[in-house]
């Protein structure tokens, strides 16, 4: 019944390896992700989990095997893939507006058709009435809302999210995910959203991709079987925690391991 | 309320009103100047010839000296020097600066040459650039370029390898070509660099035009005081100094003026 929702595949890996240098980074990740179809991706820091999001996104090459959105090998950045960074990555010297405006303006759209499409993106992401302030002037949660519009207006047909919410406190983190869970009922799309939060992994993932190990690969893929639309119901529900549970015990045996090693 | 009780209270009111002007920063700007300009009166009447400049002899020529047209013309002269100087050393030092900070093989070639000639004193070519241009207003310009291109060079280098790789690769993941990014990304980044290189040329650029005129002995402020000073014309002297002073004042006020106005979020970090 998953696989039927999920669509197509959007994104297909097959044998993804990556090295800088002598380092073996990750190696041998294999998997589709369909086009409705959200990934979370989750590992100890140091994983490769940001490495295999940037190669995904085609800002570095793999160094094995292959990566293919919509069917064509990922030779750099894509039209119709979008990034949210982890530190927003916003230009200070660009208001909301101009940076919401960024990636649109890059694919060539007029200027009527900016004044049209932008404010809709920024209503979406709640940041109505701040379209003139500067990133300094607004807080963390909302210069994130202001990435997510920024990648939202270019309409991706696939959304990679870069530990988006680690850079915010946890009240507004909790906010955010409530947030992109509504925005994403809204506008379905592939989406692969890196996360060390087990908690917001089995939130907002369809599917959990565990990595583990060094250089790091596939641990597990848990299925995720709890309907859509999500929201604050979704954290209290048995089935949820039991998830949680589980991805915790995977995560956690390999954390206590490292840390005897490191303590001996 | 009685009425001697009304009356005290109007003059503990008045009290602290008068405190706080007292200790008001205006307040306390103008009587330090008037106290360091009654002892500069006081002291130059007092040991000094009658030629000395003191404030009240300043002040009786400083209109006709700003008035007097030749005066202005050495005013326009020095001025219309510094700022083409500058303009010059902004395009050339900002291009010059860019290419060795976004190129490691230009770095690599320039930065001996270009921090070696920034530390050089200006003073130092002044006979050498004397002999190439002669005793000319082009020597000038050529000083002034000297003193300021490095700054606005050096700057605008270290603005441009500054800038944050996060912004070139978000650029990047937008598909911004490269040529799109250096003037989007890489300009606006490197401002306010380029903006304390410029305030930094402009006080060297100030201090080269006058030192070249007084070489070189052409119309200009600085020549304007070095003759009058060798006529025992001090007052009007100072009055040259006066505008020296204003312009390079003025300068870093129009320089913080723009940057409040149209780069506010480059006052942050």
């Amino acid at each position: 019944m998953h696989t039927m929702s999920r669509g197509q595949a959007r994104i297909v890996m097959s044998g993804a390896g990556k090295r800088f240098g002598t380092l073996e980074v990750f190696r041998d990740i294999s998997l589709e992700v369909g086009e409705r179809e959200v990934l979370a991706v989750i590992g100890p820091s140091g994983c490769g989990k940001t490495t295999l999001l940037r190669c995904l996104d085609g800002l570095i090459p793999l160094d094995e095997g292959e990566i293919a959105v919509e069917g064509e090998r990922v030779e750099g950045p894509r039209q119709g893939v979008a990034v949210v960074f982890q530190h927003f990555g916003l230009f200070p010297w660009k208001t909301v507006f101009d940076n919401v405006a960024y990636g649109l303006k890059l694919a060539g759209a007029s200027r009527a058709e900016i004044q049209e499409q932008i404010p809709e993106f920024i209503r979406l992401v709640g940041l109505a009435g701040f379209e003139h302030y500067y990133p300094y002037q607004i807080s963390g949660g909302m210069q994130q809302r202001c990435g997510l519009a920024r990648a939202l207006a270019v309409k991706p047909r696939v959304l990679l999210m870069d530990e988006p919410f680690g850079a915010v406190d946890a009240q507004t983190r909790e906010i955010l995910q409530f947030e992109m869970l509504r925005i994403w009922e809204m506008r379905p799309t592939t989406m692969v959203f890196v996360t060390h939060a087990i908690d917001e992994a089995v939130l907002m993932g369809d599917r959990v991709l565990v990595l583990k190990g060094r250089p790091s690969s596939v641990h597990e893929i848990v299925e995720v079987d709890m309907p859509r639309p999500r929201d604050r119901g979704t954290l209290l529900q048995p089935r949820f925690a039991e998830l949680r549970e589980h991805v915790w015990g995977t995560l956690m045996a390999d954390a206590r391991r490292a840390e005897r090693e490191l303590a001996r | 309320m009685t009425a001697h009780a009304l009356t005290a209270a109007r003059t503990a009111a008045n009290g602290s009103v008068l405190r706080a002007w007292i200790a008001s920063p205006l307040f306390l700007k103008i009587a330090a100047g008037a106290v360091l300009l009654f002892a500069w009166e006081v002291t130059v009447r007092a040991f000094a010839p009658a030629y000395v400049a003191k404030p009240i002899a300043i002040a009786r020529v400083f209109t006709t000296v700003i008035s007097d047209p030749q005066f202005l013309a050495a005013a326009g002269a020095t001025l219309g020097a510094v700022v083409g100087g500058l303009l010059i050393s902004l395009v050339l030092g900002t291009a010059v600066g860019f290419a060795m900070g976004r190129i490691d093989l230009v770095e690599r070639g320039l930065r001996y040459y270009v921090n070696s000639l920034f530390a050089t004193p200006m003073v130092a070519i002044l006979p050498l650039v004397t002999l190439w241009f002669g005793y000319s207003a082009d020597a000038r310009l050529a000083v002034v370029v000297f003193a300021a291109f490095f700054s606005i060079a050096v700057n605008a280098c270290d603005g441009a390898r500054s800038v944050p790789l996060e912004y070139l690769e978000v650029a990047r993941s937008f598909r911004a070509p490269p040529r799109h990014s250096l003037f989007d990304i890489v300009f606006p980044s490197s401002l306010p660099y380029l903006l304390a290189g410029v305030r930094l040329a402009a006080g060297r650029a100030l201090v080269a035009a006058v030192v070249a005129e007084f070489f070189i002995s052409i119309p200009g402020l600085g020549y304007y005081i070095l003759y009058n000073s060798r006529t025992f014309k001090h007052s009007e002297a100072f009055v040259a100094v006066i505008v020296l002073v204003a312009v390079g004042v003025s300068f870093e006020v129009l320089v913080n003026w723009l940057t409040r106005r149209y780069l506010p979020w480059a006052r942050r970090d």
